[in-house]
């Protein structure tokens, strides 16, 4: 009822720019596929020949330290991950969630889900090799999180929440 | 090596036992080459002609043998367990469907109303409802296999980052049991709930 | 003479052989063993020399005078009875007896220098730790360590390796000097903290084991360098600890490790590469 999705306007507004979205969709679709391919055949990141910089008895680079790409986000990280086990033990346990653990539940797995292709992005697309097609990947999964993000608020809103949804299609 | 021993072996083996074989005599007539050779000229003559080289040109050389390498196999030649039954692969290939899938129905959720498809929960129990029971249980292990695998596993995960469960027979062990119980549990699910 | 005989009671012992072949055992049982060697071995008849025991060999090659030519795995089939025990006996009879142009890096043969180190079987191990299977007749398969660079043969190129060990500077340092200026002493307990590090020989079986290190050499370090760089996070003589740390403290140099724990499953010398990073990040998870 409350959900800013069944107002017309906003809903024009969300779904203004055909090609962005398009883009979205395609990529969020494409990386469980990628991530297959790699451990299929070596078709993905083929070798490149092999270059040595400056000489043999010169250290490899060392980057400068950024935490909030390196500890505190895998500390992050895996405070997600570990809040995800209740969130999902719970409802198993009591047969329900109630609204406001339903949307955290959601907000969760989103969050889990973006830092999951977020390092997948990082694996398979490495900067030193594709500096471009990484940053592409890396607006398109913020782009597709802000959208699903949206969707899964106009689901809680709307809907009958996740845990109601999955339970209802699994009963039927 | 192995015949450089064997060699000094026999030796002392003459010396002591004063009894000469065959493979000994063979090998004195190296040994007296070697000494002779040595004795004769102090200078290596060697049947190949070499050429002075820069160290920038000895680099540029290096440089172009090194585009030339291929890359020795990995992923074709590695131990299956380890590549293809591994936790962690499987944790990122069931984590990226599973996230893959909830990104692609959020989309069309929000799309939905425009195209006019109807997914809201209950068209998609609906159509759960229609479906023959084979393809409801299949379905439906389709989708509680890998969430089984990738719970089970995470809390795995999560106990490798706290640092439990390092021992390599533990972890060869718990990669095995996860593929059992995320099955089973995938089953359970599936076709008991 | 005192040794032979404790070797030859053993070898009883173990393999409860006949009495006849006593002697044979006590002598070369590598390479020569077989060779008529006078009155010792003359109570050996000849109808007891054991049925030949063949095992294929398939080895890759590749050799960097044919550029053009793809790599390909050549078979040798040798007799395990006049074989040592080890891959790398086997390595070297076959160079030594089949095939002169077979390139291999091996230098201890014993396990403490890590030149040996390749993909035998599917694993990275040290070909002179690792046992020939006699009690099968499959093939062996011998490959150089995954996803490197090959110069020749088995040989890989490691020199993005050694760079990235230089990288993280292991070496011990320190401003203060000792209070006895002598040495720099440690407690018992902080020097138990090395054990499990520091007999890390470098053989790169773990970092080539590990797909994350396959996808991004160039810039995530891999188990051994990191398992290195924790010997010197650890050490409590060293002061530069919150530098190390700073220096992998971005998204690729550590945190690439996604706990596949290949390394730790083919470590030759039994270490344990993923407990040491999985201890890195848990030392570094607040800082």
């Amino acid at each position: 009822m409350a959900s800013i999705a069944r107002s017309a306007l906003l809903r024009q507004v969300a779904t203004a720019g055909p090609v962005p979205r398009q883009v979205i969709a395609s990529s969020s679709r494409a990386l469980p596929v990628a991530t297959f391919h790699t451990s299929a055949r070596r078709n993905l990141l083929p070798p490149l020949p092999q270059k040595v910089e400056g000489t043999v008895n010169d250290p490899a680079p060392v980057p400068e330290p950024s935490p909030s790409h390196g500890s505190y986000h895998w500390t992050f990280d895996r405070l997600v991950a570990a809040s995800l086990i209740p969130l999902t033990v719970t409802p198993f346990a009591a047969g329900s969630l109630n609204p406001t653990l339903d949307a955290l539940l959601c907000a969760t797995i989103l969050i889990h889900s973006h830092t999951g292709f977020q390092s997948i992005i990082i694996d398979y697309v490495p900067t030193w090799r594709m500096p471009r097609v990484r940053k592409l990947f890396n607006w398109g999964l913020k782009a597709a999180t802000a959208v699903v993000g949206l969707a899964l608020y106009e689901f809680e809103t709307t809907d009958v929440g996740l845990v109601e949804t999955v339970k209802r299609v699994w009963t039927a | 090596m192995i015949a450089q021993r064997a060699g000094t072996t026999a030796l002392r083996r003459v010396v002591t036992a004063g009894k000469p074989n065959a493979f000994f005599n063979t090998n004195i007539a190296k040994l007296g080459l070697a000494s002779s050779s040595l004795s004769s000229t102090t200078q290596q003559t060697r049947p190949v002609a070499t050429q002075h080289l820069t160290p920038s040109e000895a680099q540029s050389i290096l440089a172009k043998q090194r585009l030339q390498r291929p890359v020795s196999p990995h992923l074709d030649i590695y131990d299956k367990q380890q590549t293809w039954f591994g936790g962690s692969a499987w944790q990122r290939i069931t984590g990226a469907s599973f996230s893959g899938a909830l990104y692609v129905f959020a989309t069309a959720y929000l799309v939905a109303p425009l195209a006019g498809w109807h997914l809201e929960s209950a068209s998609l129990a609906a159509a759960m409802a229609g479906l023959p029971v084979a393809a409801k249980g299949g379905l439906k292990f389709l989708l509680a296999w890998p969430f089984v695998f990738h719970a089970t596993n995470g809390v795995r995960h999560l106990l490798f980052d706290i640092g439990v469960g390092f021992k390599r027979r533990t972890i060869v062990q718990t990669g095995w049991y996860l593929w059992g119980a995320s099955i089973v549990g995938g089953l359970y699910l599936a076709f008991f709930l | 003479m005192a040794a032979l005989r404790s070797t030859s009671t053993r070898a009883l012992l173990a393999s409860a052989r006949p009495s006849s072949l006593r002697i044979a055992a006590a002598g070369p049982i590598r390479g020569f063993a077989q060779l008529a060697d006078g009155a010792q071995q003359s109570n050996v008849a000849a109808g007891d020399q054991p049925a030949a025991k063949l095992k294929t060999f398939q080895i890759y090659r590749w050799n960097p005078d044919q550029p053009t030519e793809k790599p390909r795995m050549q078979s040798y089939t040798l007799d395990l009875n006049k074989t040592g025990p080890m891959v790398l006996d086997a390595l070297i009879r076959i160079k030594n007896e089949l095939d002169p142009t077979l390139t291999f890096r091996r230098s201890c043969r014993e396990g403490i220098c890590g030149s040996c180190a390749m993909n035998i079987n599917g694993t990275n191990t040290l070909a002179c730790l690792c046992r020939i299977p006699n009690e099968d007749s499959s093939e062996m398969k011998i490959y150089p360590l995954p996803h490197t660079y090959v110069v020749k043969d088995l040989v890989p190129d490691l020199t993005q390796f050694y760079k990235q060990y230089k990288s993280i500077k292991p070496y011990l340092q320190r401003d203060t000097p000792s209070p006895d200026g002598k040495e720099y002493r440690q407690t018992k307990e902080d020097r138990k903290k090395l054990d499990g590090l520091y007999e890390c020989i470098l053989c790169a079986c773990c970092s080539t084991s590990c797909p994350s290190y396959w996808w991004n050499s160039e810039e995530y370090l891999g188990p051994a360098i990191l398992l290195q760089s924790y010997r010197w996070i650890v050490d409590s003589r060293d002061e530069r600890t919150a530098q190390r740390k700073d220096a992998l403290n971005n998204s690729m140099s550590l945190y690439r490790c996604h706990t596949i724990l290949n390394c730790t499953r083919t470590c030759p010398k039994g270490l344990n590469p993923g407990l040491a990073i999985a201890k890195i990040k848990k030392e570094m998870a607040f800082s």
